[in-house]
């Protein structure tokens, strides 16, 4: 497992974390190829989540754009809603291998929250999610899934309340309570080794999707599209597909056009935020600036180290899409394929359909469709509103 | 006239069997007129030397208290020019270590930093998220520029790698008492700092070990004495007071209770 990603990644953490994360580093080691444990994960990733995700041609979609096929990798299918499942399950299960008596995660959509906690009461681990306070209003019923499915949810107040501060107070929980605790940090970011293992956890994505298009088309697709808030659905969607000559696009959101928004690989510059050196936004003094998104699951002002380097390298090619593009692609995905998607991938749909239309129609794009978006109803609804005033 | 090295003042109380008193002051634009007066009340107390705190966005090892002067700090527009005028004002009368995450540093590149810190007449840095398997070349750049890099332990590191990260430290071993963020946290079970700083003793007999987070009143310190320990850093108790008032007596009554139970002594002593 890399430690780096070219100059990227590392683990930037207070000294009491450095043994936990050694610890985790090596339960995973010895677990990944541990067949039992891997026969565990498949088991509840088939039982409880619902693998493996179809592979959907949006033809309606694939009309409007009027060039490559556009299909969909129906991750927004998996049991509670997004990719955040494979990652949470995967770290559950290591967490009751290291003996940890408690979870704990950060959430900013309520994707992630929603995943660990619906975990914690599968394997009876006590959960805690710390949730920015902004977040916790925009996202509202993944507030109420959490706690109906058992999990406490913290409130955080400080910075903006959202992701980047939720991950703080979770990193400070962790500090504290590190005997006892796992933390599910539910993103390909952070200090060694949560880059590789929840890019390892996410792969799962990229597999399926290279074994389901050899079944189907007898070759890969073109192009590979996922969004990238922290970077977990993209390098689980791209990391199998490095190898091969599929095109990869990573789309970041824009906000609403006045400023960076929370694109890190594209505005951004490289430093040091939650423990791992990568791209990020920040002012001349090197202070971590405030981002906006209408998503709040790409609400975040760091990115993935992998990202970091495949952004250098040009093997992944990173734009950014601004708040009334995604939600344009929210209502051409709800009306041509009777499917809600979330806001995150809705950004990702909208720099596909852009990129399908430049194509020959004999070729073929996949989107993760990350997660439905029921959650998001509200923004959604508000918008078009202020919209029809 | 020279500036009082931290390493050298440190060493010195150490070989001489006194304690060291490290006080710990968030740099905050809004307050540069108050620190001088605060840097004298310290001297006059008996405390050995100053942590500048340099306030950043995403202070994960810092509690409530650090939290909120940070960003207090950062709202009142604090840069680093702020933090070089501070370390001018205090390195006459005391010695300097710099605090500060590790993103503000390396956003100067790190020998500039170094090098800006030392010019300003600091001899020290200490920096909370910098991982000792990380460090190589961050004591590449603090040795050239003539700084102590001040490696920190915990009640979680095992004694065998408290030896390592006492090797790898100059200036003092800087170890957490407790499991937890500043000001704030849980006692580790048994006396793991004990073991620890007997560890850091054995491989490196000269090298001061100075215990921090959570340490507020003299029942604290002499327990920590006790165990060893050179000496301790306050620094939430005294961001406490002085976000709580601005009469610099009650302060100097905090310290010098402080300061007699650990047996400190200051540069001017």
């Amino acid at each position: 497992m890399p430690r780096r990603f070219g100059a990227y990644g590392g683990a930037y953490v207070p000294e009491t974390l450095v043994p936990a994360l050694g610890e985790l580093e090596a339960a995973w080691r010895s677990s990944r190829r541990d067949p039992v444990f891997r026969a565990e994960l498949i088991r509840w990733s088939r039982t409880l989540g619902g693998r493996p995700t179809p592979l959907y041609h949006a033809e309606n979609l694939t009309r409007r754009a009027g060039g490559a096929q556009i299909w969909f990798k129906r991750e927004d299918l998996l049991h509670g809603g997004a990719h955040k499942f494979n990652n949470a399950l995967g770290q559950g299960l290591l967490a009751r291998r290291m003996g940890k008596r408690r979870l704990i995660a950060e959430t900013g959509a309520g994707q992630h929250g929603v995943a660990t906690a619906m975990i914690g009461a599968a394997l009876n681990l006590p959960t805690e999610v710390y949730m920015g306070t902004r977040d916790m209003k925009r996202q509202a019923p993944n507030v109420q899934r959490m706690r109906l499915l058992g999990a406490t949810v913290h409130p955080v107040t400080s910075g903006a309340r959202t992701l980047k501060d939720a991950i703080n107070e979770a990193l400070r929980d962790w500090i504290t309570n590190v005997r006892s605790t796992h933390y599910v940090l539910g993103s390909a970011v952070g200090p060694h080794p949560f880059p590789s293992m929840v890019c390892d956890f996410q792969s799962v994505i990229g597999m399926e999707l290279r074994s389901q298009s050899r079944a189907l088309w007898g070759r890969l697709p073109d192009l590979a599209v996922a969004c990238v808030g922290g970077g977990s659905n993209a390098i689980g969607t791209f990391h199998p597909l490095l190898r091969t000559p599929v095109q990869l696009l990573g789309v970041e959101a824009g906000g609403a056009g006045r400023g960076p928004g929370a694109s890190s690989l594209v505005c951004g510059t490289p430093g040091i935020l939650h423990g791992a050196f990568s791209y990020i936004l920040q002012d001349a003094e090197g202070q971590v600036r405030e981002t906006e998104s209408i998503s709040a699951g790409l609400d975040y002002a760091g990115v993935g180290p992998e990202h970091a380097m495949l952004r250098d390298s040009g093997r992944v090619r990173y734009v950014s899409v601004r708040d009334a593009q995604a939600l344009q692609a929210f209502h051409w995905v709800a009306r041509d394929e009777g499917i809600l998607p979330a806001l995150e991938p809705a950004h990702a749909v909208y720099a596909a359909v852009r990129a399908a239309a430049r194509l020959s129609r004999t070729k073929r794009v996949v989107v993760t469709l990350s997660g439905r978006g029921d959650k998001d109803l509200e923004v959604v609804l508000r918008h078009d509103a202020a919209q029809s005033r | 006239m020279t500036p009082p090295n931290l390493a050298e003042v440190l060493g010195r109380n150490r070989r001489e069997h006194r304690g060291s008193l490290l006080v710990y002051l968030m740099v905050d634009a809004a307050r540069r007129r108050r620190l001088p007066s605060l840097v004298r009340g310290c001297w006059e107390a008996g405390v050995t030397g100053i942590e500048l705190g340099f306030p950043f966005s995403d202070p994960i090892a810092d509690g409530p208290v650090l939290q909120a002067a940070a960003s207090r700090a950062l709202g009142n527009g604090t840069q680093w020019s702020d933090l070089l005028g501070a370390i001018g004002a205090t390195a006459d009368e005391l010695p300097v270590a710099v605090m500060t995450y590790a993103n503000p540093v390396l956003h100067r590149g790190l020998r500039h930093a170094c090098r800006a810190i030392a010019a300003a007449g600091g001899s020290g840095l200490i920096v909370p998220d910098l991982a000792l398997e990380e460090s190589a070349p961050w004591v590449r750049a603090s040795r050239r520029a003539g700084l102590s890099l001040v490696q920190m332990g915990s009640p979680a590191t095992p004694a065998s790698r408290v030896r390592t990260l006492a090797r790898s430290s100059s200036g003092f071993l800087y170890l957490v008492s407790r499991f937890g963020t500043t000001g704030r946290g849980v006692r580790a079970p048994g006396s793991p700092l004990r073991v620890l700083i007997g560890a850091a003793h054995g491989v490196c007999p000269e090298l001061p070990v100075l215990v921090g987070f959570g340490i507020r009143t003299s029942a604290d310190v002499t327990p920590i004495r006790r165990m060893g320990a050179d000496g301790v850093v306050v620094g939430t108790a005294v961001e406490e007071i002085l976000s709580g008032s601005t009469e610099p007596a009650r302060l100097l009554r905090y310290l010098r209770r402080l300061s007699r139970a650990i047996g400190a002594r200051g540069p001017g002593d």
